[in-house]
């Protein structure tokens, strides 16, 4: 059999099972090109290093190509995505992944062309927010990055399992401690 | 006249006030200059904290490794793996019974990887990172240990020279020191052999790193079908002569 020919397993192979997997494959390889930077970044807030955060977001992905290809539920995928990097971010993290050091991320949006006195006062300025979020307990950290990342409050409490007015209290906490500070 | 709580004024900003306190709430707002100044206050932290967040770098690398996930999950969920695993047992008994004269068709005879041993792995780099380093500087060759492992997971007596232990996607196009990104592969058996892979590979990281061609495009077609990669980029339903005889790549010996 030539090799034109022959069965092939990939991507494009001839069972009527792989043609099916090819439109999901494709939706979520768009799923995560929209949601990996979002997530990354929230498995950075939970203290984890870089490449346990991108082990994470793989097994995320594959796991949701799982889910999807089983047919379970599409309702607020945004949600899902969140909650099982979520948990497996906090399951990493207890099995002894080794925490991020941020002294060492300096890779924050910024102005890209500000002028001296405008580069100082925006690191002063960035100094104290990041110092009022360090400072913060930990689910408030955690529902401030979630907020970030666009989620609605109902998905915050449902990826955190806390109440819905949880998660407004929180939310109206810290950004009032980052309005303080600043003044 | 009593102000609104920092929770309300919050919860009105990220426009998740619904229900009967929304006209409450937004009516107030419309009214209190107090409450409509702390709201400001709110929003501009709001607004300082989503402007200090990180920056992700480019996902080519990671999204061609997660592809590589889903073929192999694919493969696994439609039962393939089964039946492999179900025909290699009818095999050996068939060895066992008649002698191996039975298996007339070699293993050497394929010009593809096995996608469930080779499904391909790619690091996670950018397009830039992986043209700023020079094509010579990324030829490294494969431990002997690691490739014998590589030809018994494929059945076959390893032959000096008769092999380019290869790399499915090339470290020069950010593939990874992996496994499942190794497979032998024959120079001699077939007219798509070691030597045309090798000029693929060469002229895909001239496209890549020129900026014509998708990182992650070009991780994934190598990955999917070489042969299918090469026709699509030299637009050649065979080998091109100047490549039949090419060489890049060490042979295994």
């Amino acid at each position: 059999m030539s090799e034109t020919t022959r069965p092939r397993y990939l991507i494009g192979g001839l069972s009527e099972s792989s043609q099916k997997a090819q439109p999901l494959r494709e939706e979520v390889t768009l799923l995560f090109d929209e949601w990996r930077a979002p997530v990354m970044r929230y498995l950075l807030s939970l203290g984890l290093r870089p490449q346990d955060g991108e082990e994470i977001v793989q097994e995320v992905f594959l796991a949701l190509y799982r889910h999807l290809s089983a047919g379970k539920p599409r309702h607020n995928l945004r949600g899902w995505i969140f909650r099982v990097a979520h948990n497996l971010g906090l399951k990493r993290r207890q099995a002894g992944g080794g925490l991020q050091d941020w002294n060492e991320v300096s890779d924050r949006q910024s102005d890209p062309s500000p002028n001296p006195e405008e580069a100082l006062a925006a690191a002063q300025r960035q100094q104290k927010l990041l110092a009022v979020v360090d400072a913060l307990p930990e689910a408030d950290r955690v529902c401030l990055y979630l907020r970030g990342e666009g989620l609605r409050y109902r998905e915050i409490s449902e990826i955190l399992s806390m109440s819905l007015g949880a998660v407004a209290v929180s939310l109206s906490r810290t950004f009032g401690k980052l309005a303080r500070a600043d003044k | 006249m009593k102000h609104l709580t920092d929770v309300e004024i919050t919860m009105a900003s990220d426009g998740e006030i619904t229900g009967a306190d929304a006209a409450r709430i937004l009516s107030h707002l419309a009214r209190c200059e107090e409450c409509r100044a702390r709201q400001a206050e709110i929003e501009a932290a709001m607004k300082a904290f989503l402007s200090e967040r990180l920056h992700i770098s480019s996902g080519d690398g990671p999204r061609a490794l997660l592809r590589a996930k889903m073929n192999e999950a694919e493969l696994a969920d439609t039962g393939w793996q089964r039946t492999a695993v179900i025909a290699a047992g009818l095999a050996l008994l068939l060895l066992a019974v008649f002698g191996t004269g039975v298996f007339e068709t070699p293993v050497e005879a394929r010009s593809l990887p096995d996608p469930v041993i080779t499904p391909g792995a790619a690091l996670p780099l950018t397009a830039r990172d992986v043209c700023a380093v020079h094509e010579t500087e990324v030829n490294p060759v494969v431990p002997q240990a690691v490739a014998y492992k590589v030809f018994a997971s494929y059945g076959i007596q390893p032959k000096a020279r008769a092999y380019e232990m290869d790399y499915l996607i090339s470290p020069a196009l950010g593939g990874a020191d992996s496994i499942n990104n190794f497979w032998p592969q024959p120079y001699s058996t077939s007219v798509w052999n070691a030597h045309v892979k090798d000029a693929l590979e060469d002229h895909m990281r001239k496209l890549v790193c020129s900026g014509e061609l998708d990182l992650a495009i070009a991780q994934r077609d190598i990955a999917r079908d070489w042969v299918a990669a090469y026709k699509k980029y030299f637009r050649s339903e065979k080998p091109l002569a100047a490549h039949v005889n090419f060489t890049k790549d060490r042979a295994w010996e």
